[in-house]
């Protein structure tokens, strides 16, 4: 902590020596941690490393994760539908992304897509992003790149009670509450959050070919109602100055609610969908001489998904305690719920940061993963467990030369023991060079692995959708693996920022779900579903992304404008069980061309009011699919306002309202095709965040000390 | 903030629920087999029932094929009720949810055989004679289902039918539409013949059946498609008899022999007629769709071309029959205008021959299933 304190005082400094507190200076000032694990400012962090800063976050003012990331960083792609929100970053999809909260995994998932609404949108403080391979420090995943949610913390006031409520377009709620007591070396903070949508429907015409009449009057939604909320709560307790130590857990629902039409083979669904999530967690820190420290975390997750019955529904086969009672047909009734799977992981970790002779820093650990997963409906067998244990050194080693120039160089290595797979080994290298205060140049050489999931070796179920589908697991899998590459230039000078990265992902063995033939898949299901198509996981042979970010920030007195562009191009070989050879193919989902751009102005008109306005774009070229069409190109422009009454004594009030999608562009391709976009056309939104502090050190949230709007809050 | 707040309300009490309801299995059973119980208590006018049993279907096309039968049925058997049944799970939920439950009007209960059968041996009812009609096509995998919800039934697999009862009841089971190799194989050539004669004078009439895969062709049932091919080219070399799933019959081979018998003059026509009880997805899909494989959309591609994609086992997947032989170069002219879209209980003298086959089976020895859950 000592070293926190510290590096947050000289930070402080640093950043009140600068002139202006610019847009652009609060983004190079910020600490970030999720590239080495330890703590740098931004601007000399060894790896490149992207922030959704809380002013940015503010500004945009975002219903969810999907829009914020859609909507502030070119390179991220959604296409949201009950099964997920299907992430891109930089071609790859979710399964080859690490989401942390707080450093830590998120966990549970659909077909390899998070949910996403476990993120609660009005309780981000940042959002660090690092790209490509990280696995040397955070183990199977971090293969496309890492995107960490660094939650707002209140540590410091004696009682908080805070409310956020937004509301917008298709009943669209959004509500954040929180409360924090202090008592001593004692505190608890306690988080709800509840996100609510209708859902909307863009088409009602269903895709149908051939000799199939037309269908006009669909009831399918382009995105479903859909509630979920979350209990959070944490106690600290620090009984030391140099220790502290924290216990806490959550809990989480979530439906998805399908509506029912009158198209048996299209619009007619006899079950929602519905989420169950709890995690309980305990560690601690212990400051060592320095800056130096150690910390250990003992984390427990569980995600389980379930069908939520609408209508009375016969199952076929259906079989409990393992096959001890049989029935060809079983009837779930309206209201009964059937487990399709049960997710549950427990993990260890040990992590110290020790300063070592010579310019030295090291980061090193060790990791326990165990893996549980309970799908009896979908896993031969009905359950099945996975483990996996890491340790892990990086060293980073800086030096200055010359007027100002610096070199700074990081490398890691990772161990894992897999019960699967036994050894492997994953490095990373990265390595920054600056030249005088503007230029910095980063380069980086990394591997990153991801090991078959339990639902990857073991799944085994049959889906509607579009079709009857047979999704199979494969035991034959082995681990993904890849390499990265990339270089990248960053300038700054005072208000203006351009960073340039071209970065080459080549992954290997990946594991994708591939149709394969009926002939290939166990015939007792052919039978039953036919007609049916047969999906299995398999190692396709490669895969590689290739591509441009570059992103340019400048402010002047009270504007500040950011403009980022994504080039990306994909091919994959995948194997073509049909013929026996390789076939290649784009990446499904992938576009060519992506953009962002935002355009704001902050001006306190009053020591009571300040008013924020935006103007924010997001723009995609055409996304590739193999089957069903393309997504086609879009650009949605959205118009942001927040309005700070400040003054009172302990409580602070801030309005937020906006446009989204100004020119209403919808997508309106048929049920069935893919989408460019799922907006609903021009939506609006209102906000209102109340927030009462009494107590010591009210004020001083220590990642935000650079953040004016935040801090000019707060001092009032 | 009324909806929040009840939003919020409603949220915790899904938390605080229990992770999972706690289901007992015997009572959901209960619950679902009383619906079936007083649909048969209510419709019941005789102490004879006939079951029909098909795979079951979403269109509505096969819907209306299943009434038109279900018709037929109680006008040809007056002195029995006739209930349809599905063993497609998928079908069954489909039909009977929707907006049709929610207007209370064109509800389709289709039901399993299964409960079906034991609402007919429900007190109160108890049917002194039970026909189980098959409406399977071949006697193959389909229809061994059949066949084993019978025996399930007449061994009283769950214990909760009286066995004093199962001891009485008259079971009888009608066979599919091509059981006998000789009889019907002969009898559903001509009717088909009859239907299609002027087509398959000057041009090539093909069917398309589902068949087994071969792992599964258990019964070898799918030799009845090359039989009814033998019988229907005894009256034109015209027609031909291939499949979606039986090896060395598919779409590609069908061609073969339609190549091998120089039909590809490149005038004539190749009408495609589903071989199926009714005509769902594989007609309307399989057969008659706009399929093409994903590297040839927008672009020109031959016969030739589409060949070269073929499988393994010689079969271009993805690709329907209408698009296959109406690729360039097939020599044959394949399209919209050439669909015939039918399921077989659409016509009524091939439905004639089910209900023959029903009408044997009324008149025949009752089934010995009694106890004899394997018998030969």
């Amino acid at each position: 902590m000592k070293f926190r304190l510290l590096a947050g005082l000289a930070l402080l400094c640093l950043a009140r020596t600068l002139s202006a507190q610019s847009f652009v200076n609060d983004t190079i000032q910020e600490v970030v941690i999720t590239a080495t694990g330890t703590n740098h400012l931004l601007k000399d962090a060894p790896v490149q490393t992207e922030v959704i800063t809380s002013k940015m976050l503010r500004n945009y003012s975002g219903r969810s994760i999907e829009e914020i990331l859609g909507g502030l960083a070119a390179s991220f792609a959604f296409s949201e539908d009950d099964m997920g929100s299907h992430l891109q970053m930089n071609g790859l999809g979710n399964s080859y992304i690490l989401i942390l909260i707080d450093g830590k995994r998120i966990h549970g998932d659909v077909g390899g897509e998070n949910d996403l609404s476990l993120i609660d949108p009005q309780n981000i403080e940042k959002i660090e992003i690092v790209k490509g391979a990280s696995s040397a420090l955070y183990g199977s995943d971090a293969i496309a790149g890492v995107i960490n949610i660094i939650t707002r913390k209140h540590r410091n006031e004696g009682l908080l009670l805070e409310n956020s409520t937004r509301y917008g377009s298709y009943n669209d709620i959004r509500q954040h509450n929180a409360i924090g007591l202090n008592f001593g070396k004692l505190s608890s903070l306690t988080n709800f959050q509840l996100q609510h949508s209708d859902g909307w429907q863009n088409t009602a015409t269903e895709y149908t070919t051939g000799t199939e009449p037309p269908i006009y009057d669909s009831a399918n939604k382009t995105v479903n109602r859909h509630t979920n909320a979350q209990l959070a709560q944490q106690f600290t307790w620090k009984p030391k100055k140099d220790l502290e130590l924290y216990a806490g857990g959550s809990i989480y629902g979530k439906r998805i609610y399908r509506p029912c039409g009158k198209y048996a083979r299209f619009d007619v669904h006899t079950y929602d969908l519905q989420y169950r999530n709890a995690s309980a967690s305990m560690g601690g820190k212990l400051a060592l001489e320095g800056n130096d420290y150690v910390s250990f975390d003992l984390d427990w997750n569980r995600h389980a998904y379930m069908y939520y019955f609408t209508a009375t529904t016969l199952v076929e086969d259906y079989e409990k305690s393992k096959g001890t009672i049989y029935y060809p047909y079983y009837p779930y009734l309206p209201d009964q719920t059937e487990l399709q799977s049960d997710q549950q992981r427990t993990m260890a970790n040990l992590k110290g940061v020790f300063s070592l002779p010579g310019g030295n820093l090291l980061n090193t650990g060790g990791e326990f993963r165990y893996d549980w997963l309970n799908a009896p409906t979908r896993v031969e067998g009905q359950k099945v467990a996975d483990w996996t244990g890491a340790i892990y050194a990086q060293d980073e080693w800086k030096r200055e030369f010359g007027k100002g120039n610096l070199i700074y160089l990081a490398g890691g290595v990772r161990f894992n023991l897999n019960r699967q797979f036994g050894f492997s080994f994953t490095p990373k290298f990265s390595a920054m060079l600056g030249l005088g205060k503007p230029w910095r140049i980063r380069a980086t050489w990394s591997e990153g692995f991801k090991t078959p999931t339990p639902k990857e070796l073991h799944y085994r179920y049959v889906k509607q959708m579009g079709g009857t589908w047979l999704y199979l697991g494969n035991l034959s899998l082995r681990p993904q693996t890849s390499d990265y590459f990339s270089l990248s230039g960053e300038y700054t000078l005072r208000s203006l920022m351009v960073t340039v990265t071209g970065y080459y992902n080549s992954v290997k063995d990946m594991i994708t779900l591939v149709t394969i033939p009926n002939y290939q898949a166990p015939a007792e299901y052919i039978i039953q579903y036919d007609p049916i198509k047969t999906r299995q996981y398999q190692n396709v042979e490669d895969a590689r992304t290739k591509g441009v970010d570059f992103n340019i920030r400048y402010s002047f007195k009270e504007f500040a404008t950011s403009l980022g562009y994504s080039w990306l191009d994909t091919d994959a070989n995948q194997y073509d069980s049909g013929h026996d050879r390789m076939h290649q193919v784009i990446i499904d989902g992938t576009a060519h061309h992506k953009g962002t751009f935002s355009l704001t102005w902050n001006h306190r008109f009053s020591p009571v009011y300040a008013l924020g306005t935006g103007l924010h774009g997001r723009m995609s070229s055409m996304r590739y699919y193999q089957d069903n069409g393309n997504g086609k190109g879009y650009q949605i422009w959205r118009l942001t306002t927040s309005h700070d009454f400040g003054s009172f004594k302990k409580t602070t009030l801030r309005a937020e309202a906006g446009i989204d999608n100004i020119f209403n562009y919808v997508d309106r391709a048929p049920h069935g095709l893919h989408l460019g976009t799922t907006t609903p056309g021009r939506t609006f939104y209102v906000s209102m965040s109340v927030r009462f502090s009494q107590g010591k050190k009210f004020g001083k949230i220590k990642s935000n000390i650079t953040d004016s709007n935040k801090q000019s809050n707060e001092d009032n | 903030m009324k909806t929040i707040k009840s939003l919020a309300i409603a949220m915790m009490a899904l938390l605080m629920a229990a992770s999972c309801s706690d289901i007992n299995p015997g009572n959901n059973y209960a619950v679902y087999q009383d619906a079936v119980n007083k649909t048969v208590k209510k419709e019941k006018k005789s102490d004879k029932v006939i079951l029909l049993v098909a795979f079951g279907s979403t269109w509505q096309q096969a819907f209306d094929a299943f009434d038109e039968t279900v018709a037929a049925y109680k006008s040809k058997f007056s002195g029995y009720d006739v209930f349809l049944s599905y063993s497609s799970a998928i079908c069954i939920n489909r039909a009977a949810a929707g907006e049709n439950a929610a207007d209370g009007a064109e509800v389709r209960n289709y039901y399993a055989p299964p409960f079906w059968l034991n609402a007919f041996a429900q007190k109160g009812v108890q049917y002194k004679e039970i026909v189980v009609q098959s409406l399977q096509v071949i006697p193959g995998e389909e229809y061994t289902r059949v066949i084993n919800y019978i025996k399930d039934f007449a061994n009283n697999a769950n214990g909760d039918i009286s066995d004093e009862y199962l001891s009485k009841v008259v079971l009888k089971l009608g066979v599919p539409l091509l059981q006998d190799e000789e009889k019907d194989v002969k009898d559903v050539a001509k009717a088909l013949n009859d239907l299609y004669k002027n087509q398959a004078s000057k041009d090539v009439v093909a069917f398309m059946g589902h068949g087994n895969p071969d792992s599964y062709d258990t019964y070898k049932a799918n030799v009845r498609y090359t039989q009814l091919e033998e019988a229907l080219q005894a009256l034109s070399p015209n027609y031909f008899v291939g499949t979606v799933d039986m090896m060395e019959n598919f779409k590609t081979h069908v061609y073969e022999r339609m190549v091998a018998a120089g039909l590809n003059t490149g005038s004539k026509k190749v009408y495609l007629h589903p071989l199926m009880s009714i005509d769902g997805d594989h007609g309307h899909n399989d057969m008659a769709g706009d399929d093409l494989p994903e590297k040839f959309e927008g672009k020109s591609y031959t016969i030739a071309d589409l060949l070269a994609e073929a499988n393994d086992e010689g079969e271009v997947e993805d690709c329907s029959w209408k698009v296959f032989f109406g690729a360039k170069g097939s020599g044959f002219v394949c399209d919209n205008s050439t669909m015939i879209e039918k399921g077989l209980l659409e016509l009524t003298s091939i439905r004639q021959i089910w209900i023959n086959h029903t009408q044997d089976a009324i008149n025949g020895e009752p089934l010995d299933y009694y106890h004899s859950k394997n018998p030969e």
